[in-house]
């Protein structure tokens, strides 16, 4: 039965959504359906029966001149996406949503990197060299990452430049088959993707934690509690931009351009927002300690911008999932 | 089986005395076109769904929703005064041209 709801379906699917179409869609279903029954209790096989069904539809053309329906006027006909089509676009989504993820956890790995090396230096584990040559080391490393990541979100934007009419302006249709096919991936794929965001959400809450505690622990270790807080923050924000973008891909093929409202764009907006944060408080810090002197305490930057974005990504998902 | 071709002008002519039989929904009328033709014509769905909507427009049939027994609800369609007068007309169209076509007819090619 379900090959002939697909074949109707698909008849359908260059006609226009009106009420009228559904109704006549209904009805000639129904008549199939009927007429399926019947054979097959006359003892036809699934496939004679569906066979007889589908030869005796007729030609959706016959309905299309009936009906006045004019394909060009105002219900535009939207191109179907082909199999091809979607599995490119998820391809690529998949990869640029690497890449985005890539370029986040450099600019957060670059900061972090800074301060482990501040760190090292400070304790005297690099012999013979100074702080300051620490320092410059640190500044080049952070703005090698940047300019990295500057680069990789640029080619991963360029990636999904070619699929702009499926991701922004979503002027096509899918076929049903297609369209149930990818329901059920993105169904299949719905309760990982709540479980990778649970667990980022709370690595992102437990980073200044881990700090603060080593902080308590022993003051000198500041700098790599520092590091260890980065670290989980980059993960957890790599699994924000790398699920959030799959997940988006999924929601952008179903929901379609016409009904698509407000996007869940929620995990990368934390991305972005912490590809900026990260290097941000870097910058502060940088200041404060060359400029004002204040190294001995400007540590305190990191561990206030950890539970700030904490807050922020905690306080943000919620917000979001609630206007849903 | 008669093509479709030749008897596109009679579609209507033939729901018309069905429905005047009794009210009907489309499945039902689809198989009573078969059995009455002995199968040797089958209407496919567009075409049937296509004249409804014809005659729905010239106001020769109506159409109301009925509950079936499975609680399904169909589309049926009943003859209306005007239709029973185009079904005459057709009636009379059809004698007509069974005598012209008939004199163009060979018999010894039957």
């Amino acid at each position: 039965m379900d090959t002939i709801i697909n074949y109707v379906d698909n008849m359908f699917a260059s006609l226009p959504k009106s009420t009228e179409m559904k109704q006549l869609r209904d009805e000639l279903l129904a008549n199939m359906e009927e007429k399926y029954h019947e054979l097959k209790q006359a003892g036809k096989t699934d496939n004679e029966a569906i066979g007889v069904v589908i030869s005796e539809f007729g030609n959706i053309d016959e309905i299309i001149e009936e009906f006045d329906i004019s394909q060009e006027g105002d219900v535009a006909k939207q191109p179907l996406l082909t199999e091809q089509e979607v599995e490119d676009y998820l391809q690529v989504s998949k990869k640029s949503g690497q890449w985005i993820g890539i370029g986040a956890v450099l600019c957060i790995f670059g900061s972090a990197m800074f301060v482990l090396l501040l760190g090292l230096f400070e304790n005297g584990y690099m012999n013979g060299l100074t702080v300051e040559t620490g320092m410059y080391i640190g500044v080049i490393l952070l703005l090698l990452c940047v300019a990295t990541a500057v680069g990789l979100f640029i080619y991963a934007g360029m990636q999904l430049d070619k699929y702009k009419y499926i991701s922004v302006k979503g002027n096509f249709d899918l076929p049903i088959d297609l369209k149930s096919k990818i329901k059920t991936m993105n169904d299949a794929y719905q309760p990982t993707f709540t479980i990778i965001m649970i667990v980022g959400v709370v690595l992102i809450i437990l980073s200044p934690a881990v700090l603060l505690s080593m902080i308590a622990f022993n003051e000198n270790m500041a700098n790599f509690g520092v590091f260890i807080m980065l670290a989980l923050v980059a993960v957890a924000v790599y699994l924000f931009v790398y699920f959030g973008n799959m997940y988006g891909a999924y929601d952008k093929l179903l929901k379609g351009g016409a009904k698509r409202t407000k996007e869940k764009d929620e995990d990368r907006v934390i991305g972005a927002v912490a590809s900026i944060i990260w290097p941000l408080a870097v910058i502060v810090f940088l200041i404060s300690g060359f400029i004002y002197g204040l190294w001995y305490i400007n540590w305190i930057v990191f561990p206030i911008t950890g539970l700030l974005f904490a807050m922020f990504s905690g306080a943000y998902s919620i917000l979001v999932n609630k206007e849903e | 089986m008669i093509s479709s071709d030749v008897i596109r002008g009679y579609n209507d002519t033939i729901i018309l005395y069905l429905l005047l039989e009794k009210e009907s929904y489309g499945y039902e009328i689809s198989k009573r076109i078969k059995e009455l033709s002995d199968d040797k014509y089958v209407i496919k769905e567009t075409t049937l769904y296509s004249a409804f909507n014809r005659l729905l427009k010239k106001g020769y049939i109506e159409s109301f929703h009925r509950e079936q027994t499975f609680g399904k609800k169909r589309t049926y369609y009943r003859i209306t005064e005007s239709g029973l007068l185009y079904y005459q007309d057709k009636c009379r169209e059809w004698e007509l041209t069974k005598e012209v076509i008939n004199q163009f007819i060979r018999e010894d090619y039957l």
